[in-house]
Parts: structure tokens; C-alpha cells; sequence
């Protein structure tokens, strides 16, 4: 194969593999704790954010300013970055779970994403503004000494074992009393209560869960492309990471990166290899963006809980006669 | 004298200007099966509501178990035991049935983070001794064939059975039930009073809210009669058919229920 297209197809790899953990984390939000996070991207950006200042040195030119500047490398940028959104998602959380119900949770979290954005944009001093943060060295690229073209293969090793982790956990949770106990919170809040469940403290655990992994999510982003600006966090990234789950299925780790795969790959980068028309270069983002509607449409018509729906566990064995459970039934009582 | 399990005092709760209870008084010894019944808008349900913390409490008292619960969350609440159904059947729509079961098992099982992770042996035993209890309880309410079915598919007398059989999962000490006969036909009726009297046999204490006097009439003792967000009259139905006061809270608003 040559050279070039190994890359590419690297480069699809890694793009892949973050995705999921983006579709993992909010699975774990909306998809088993129901929690409409529209302020979900904000929680990848903090987590590129902080990795970056983690990794940059401490900045000191006009035109290049920003918080911190820790000289540190990999995994403890990952670690800071995760840190960091998870500490702001319990933070919001806190504030905003508490206090209101999930209608009007979903728009308090939009404008979650609307202040974060426009304060990251116009405060400079804080990830160099709306230019964002540029040229964060790569994990190990130093020491390893690779050529810039083979980075991609360093890397995808790197991504693959942290989804791995994250996967794990994910699937972990899906199938523990946990999970069961989040599900419950997200089909009916009073009736969770009412059968003793902490619901705020559910609720809570599932959010700060959701923006750990959108900070790994976003601190991988920057050290592969060594870069994040503001552009790359528009509202419609949540959005789109919300289709992908739609799409999979949401409550399953399955359907979560089957969406990944759907949605990241085959749309996004499919529709990047159209040709580009010369007066109309936005014609691939709004093809983009209505295939991504149609295949949500399309899902929620046909296949209304997801290619991969949430997994039901079933049980086949066959019992005796309920002669002694009908004796233990009240013995709470 | 024990002290009752539940006793209610002056309690008051208005939505607004609508004084749904006003200064309502009554008590539930332990091992009754309590009726609590009263026309339409009388604030039954309200006082459910209040009793398992999903209302506040406005003024009064409500002790439960030897204690003041006035201000419990109702999450506290249903864990020392106190346990409501909804007028309303309201199951876990995307959980299967036995999962709606099992959900109910609060304290039973490990249902934390950490457990999720890292004591997935030690849950998974709790667990397989869960699901042979809620089996037991499923196949004693006709349930069990759809265990694997999500609640939502179940038909209207089906959610009757399952939001009883979760209630019960829950173990339960007092188990508050609002309007458990409405809307099922008469054979499931008597099934669900059968299974009522056989819980109550068992050790849980009941407080019933019923519209149909004959169910009340063969289950309760004794009866409060609520109107007008007051208990107005407290012992046996054949108590209150004979009182003045009784029947003409009932008949005399032409509302018999
Ligand atoms: N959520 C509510 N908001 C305002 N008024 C209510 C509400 N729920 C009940 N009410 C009013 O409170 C009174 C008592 O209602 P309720 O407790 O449901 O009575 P019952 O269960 O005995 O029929 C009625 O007048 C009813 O209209
Ligand atoms: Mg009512």
C-alpha cells in the first residue's frame, strides 16, 4: 500500500478511536442517566485545554498567552485534562442538577456552552483566545524521534489503550446495579426516589463520568493535532456526537461506537472526500450535516432506539415452584 | 400501647389557595390494612403524596416508626421502609420487568460506582439471589412469562401486578396504595386482594386509598373517611354507614363513590 494512503487511513484510526470515547462518555450521561448535556463539547474542550497548558512551557510573547505552562508530558496531561472537566462538569452540575428539572436543564447546559465559548474566545489570557492553543508538542515525539508522517502510527497504540480503558468501564458500569440504578433515574425521576435511590447523587456521578471522558476525549484531540482553537467546539459538535448515539443506539457501549463509526467516519470523512465545488466550498458541511439528519430520521423511524439497542438482559433458566421465595417475600416487613 | 406505625397530625398542604389538606388526624397501628376513602378532590392523594415526602410539608406532624419524618426526602423514606404505588401506574417503561423488580431492591445489592468496578464478583451473588427473589414474586403475580418484556408493553392490568410486585421487592414496612383497584376488571380484582391480604398476613401494614366501598368494605379496619382535606371519621365500615356525618360527606354532594 503506499505510504499515503496507510496514513490516511491512520489518521481515520485515531479520529475513530477518540470519537468512541466522545460517544462512550455521553452514552453514560444521556443514554443511561438521561441527562440532556448540550454543553457536552464544552467538557472536551477543557479537557484539550488543559492538557495543552499541561504540556506547553509557560507562555511569554504577545500573541501567545495562556493560564499555567507546565513543561509536563503524557499520560499526566491526560490526567490534568480529564481532571479538569470532570472537576467543572461536577461544578456545573452541582449548580445546575440540584436545582432544576430536565427540561430546562437541557437549555441551562446550552448556555453552559454559550459562556464557555465566548470567554475561551475573547479571553485571551487564557488558551490564547479565538487563535486557541498552537504547535502543543506530541506524546513521546522527542524521545522517540519519528519522522512527522509516522507520527500517526505512535500514536494510534496510545488512543487504542486509553479506549480500551475507557471501554472497560463503560461496559463495566452498563451492566452493574449502577447502571441499573441510572436507567431507572432517567425513565422516571420520582419513582426512582420513591424505591430509595439518590437520584441528584446518580444524576451528578453520571455527569461527572460523562465530561471525564469528553476530557480524554479532548486532551487526545490536542495531542495528536497539537492544536485547539474555539472553532473546533462549535454547539454543533454536541449535536453531532448526540446524532452519533442516536444513531448506534444509545445506552449501549456497542451502539455507542457503532455510531462513532457511522457518524465520525463513514458521514464526516466520507463526505470530505467530495469534490470541492470553487464557489461553493460550504457545499461539504451542509451535505455533511443533512446526511447526518436523514440518518438520524431515518433511525428514529425505522429503528427507534438505535441500530444496537440497549441491551436487555434476559433470563432463560427455568425455576421450581416459588414454594420458599413466597415465604421470604415480606421478611423485611 | 405501641406507639402506631404511622400517625398523621394536623397535617396541612395547599397547592396555591387550594387547601387540598387541611389539618388532617388519623393514625395506622401496625399490621392493619387501613382504608382511607372520600369523594373526589377530598386530598387523598395529596396526603399520600405528603406522607412519602414527594409533597412538603406545610404544617403538622407525621411520624413513622418512632419517628418525626416530617421534612425525609422520599428517597429516605423508602429506605426505612416506607413504600407508595402511584394512582397512576408508573413503571420503568425501558426496563424489562424484572429489572423494574430488581431496581427496588435498594440496599440489597452494591449499587455503587466503585461496586460497578471493582466488586463485580461480590454483585453478582447479590444479584443472582435478587432475581430468584423477584422470580418467586413475578410467578406469584402471573408476571414471570414476561419477565424479559419492557414494562411498557404490559397492558394496563398487567402494570396493576407489576408496580404491587415491585412495591413488594421493595420490602416494604408500610406500603401506602392509591387506588390499586382502578381501571382492572373484577377477576384481577380479586386477585390483587388476595395477594394484599397474603402480604398483609406476612407482616406489611397498609394504608389504602380505594374508591370501591365493597373492596373496603371486605378488606379494612379500620376505615378513615377524608373529606374536604379533613379525617372526619375514623373505625369499622359498618361504623361509618351508620353515621350521619359519613354519608352525607359521601351522598351528600350526590357523589357516591
Ligand atoms: N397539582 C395540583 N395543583 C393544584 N391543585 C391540585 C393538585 N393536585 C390536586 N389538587 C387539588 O387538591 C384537591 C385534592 O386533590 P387530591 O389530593 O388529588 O384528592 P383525591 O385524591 O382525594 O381525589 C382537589 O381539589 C384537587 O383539585
Ligand atoms: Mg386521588
Amino acid at each position: 500500500m503506499p505510504h499515503d494512503l496507510n496514513y490516511y487511513l491512520a489518521t481515520l484510526a485515531v479520529y475513530f478511536l477518540v470519537y468512541c470515547v466522545l460517544t462512550l462518555g455521553l452514552n453514560i450521561t444521556f443514554g443511561m442517566a438521561g441527562i440532556f448535556d448540550f454543553s457536552y463539547i464544552t467538557f472536551m474542550a477543557i479537557g484539550a485545554y488543559f492538557a495543552g497548558v499541561a504540556v506547553l512551557p509557560p507562555s511569554n510573547q504577545p500573541g501567545l498567552q495562556w493560564i499555567l505552562g507546565l513543561n509536563l508530558g503524557f499520560p499526566l496531561d491526560l490526567l490534568i485534562g480529564a481532571a479538569a472537566a470532570g472537576v467543572m462538569g461536577l461544578l456545573i452540575g452541582l449548580l445546575a442538577i440540584r436545582r432544576i428539572r430536565s427540561d430546562y436543564l437541557a437549555m441551562v447546559l446550552v448556555a453552559v456552552w454559550t459562556i464557555a465559548w465566548s470567554v475561551t474566545s475573547n479571553m485571551i489570557g487564557l488558551f490564547n483566545g479565538q487563535q486557541g492553543l498552537i504547535g502543543v508538542p506530541q506524546p513521546f515525539e522527542t524521545q522517540l524521534g519519528v519522522n512527522p508522517n509516522d507520527y500517526v502510527f505512535v500514536f494510534i497504540p496510545i488512543a487504542a489503550v486509553v479506549l480500551a480503558i475507557l471501554f472497560t468501564v463503560a461496559y463495566c458500569i452498563e451492566r452493574s446495579p449502577f447502571g441499573r440504578a441510572l436507567r431507572a433515574t432517567r425513565e422516571d425521576q420520582d419513582v426512582a426516589a420513591a424505591f430509595g435511590k439518590r437520584t441528584v447523587r446518580l444524576r451528578l456521578t453520571a455527569m461527572t463520568i460523562g465530561c471525564l471522558y469528553a476530557g480524554v476525549a479532548g486532551a487526545l484531540t490536542i495531542e495528536f493535532l497539537s492544536a485547539m482553537s474555539p472553532n473546533a467546539w462549535a454547539i454543533v459538535e454536541t449535536v453531532i456526537i448526540f446524532s452519533a448515539l442516536i444513531v448506534g443506539g444509545r445506552g449501549n457501549v456497542f451502539g455507542a461506537v457503532l455510531g462513532a463509526l457511522l457518524v465520525r467516519i463513514v458521514i464526516i470523512e466520507g463526505t470530505g472526500l467530495l469534490p470541492t465545488l470553487p464557489d461553493h466550498p460550504e457545499l461539504i458541511g451542509a451535505t455533511r450535516n443533512i446526511l447526518i439528519g436523514l440518518l438520524v430520521i431515518a433511525v428514529l423511524y425505522f429503528r427507534p432506539q438505535g441500530v444496537i439497542p440497549e441491551r436487555r438482559r434476559r433470563y432463560f433458566e427455568a425455576r421450581k415452584p416459588a414454594a420458599d421465595t413466597s415465604q421470604e417475600v415480606a421478611k423485611g416487613g | 400501647m405501641a406507639e402506631p406505625l404511622l400517625s398523621v397530625t394536623e397535617v396541612v398542604h395547599a397547592y396555591g389557595g387550594v387547601q387540598a389538606v387541611n389539618g388532617c388526624t388519623f393514625e395506622v397501628p401496625e399490621g392493619v390494612i387501613c382504608g382511607l376513602i372520600g369523594p373526589n378532590g377530598a386530598g387523598k392523594t395529596t396526603l399520600v403524596d405528603v406522607v412519602a415526602g414527594a409533597l412538603h410539608l406545610q404544617r403538622g406532624t407525621v411520624r413513622y416508626a418512632g419517628a418525626d419524618v416530617g421534612g425525609w426526602s422520599p428517597d429516605r423514606l423508602a429506605r426505612a421502609g416506607l413504600i407508595r404505588t402511584f394512582q397512576l401506574s408508573r413503571e420503568f417503561r425501558q426496563l424489562t420487568v424484572l429489572e423494574n423488580l430488581l431496581v427496588a431492591a435498594t440496599g440489597r445489592i452494591d449499587e455503587s460506582l466503585a461496586g460497578a468496578l471493582f466488586r463485580r464478583r461480590q454483585i453478582a451473588v447479590a444479584e443472582r439471589a435478587l432475581v430468584k427473589e423477584a422470580r418467586g414474586l413475578l410467578e406469584i403475580f402471573g408476571l414471570d412469562p414476561l419477565r424479559n418484556d419492557l414494562a411498557v408493553t404490559l397492558s394496563g392490568g398487567q402494570k396493576r401486578l407489576l408496580e404491587l410486585a415491585r412495591a413488594v421487592m421493595a420490602h416494604p414496612r408500610l406500603l401506602l396504595l392509591d387506588e390499586p383497584m382502578a381501571g382492572i376488571n373484577p377477576a384481577l380484582m380479586g386477585l390483587l386482594e388476595a395477594h394484599i391480604r397474603r402480604l398483609n398476613s406476612q407482616g406489611i401494614t397498609f394504608l389504602m386509598v380505594e374508591h370501591n366501598l365493597g373492596v373496603v368494605d371486605r378488606m379494612c379496619e379500620p376505615v378513615v373517611v377524608m373529606a374536604e382535606g379533613k379525617a372526619l371519621a375514623v373505625g369499622s365500615m359498618a361504623d361509618h354507614r351508620a353515621s350521619d356525618a359519613v354519608v352525607t360527606a359521601y351522598l351528600g354532594r350526590g357523589r357516591p363513590a
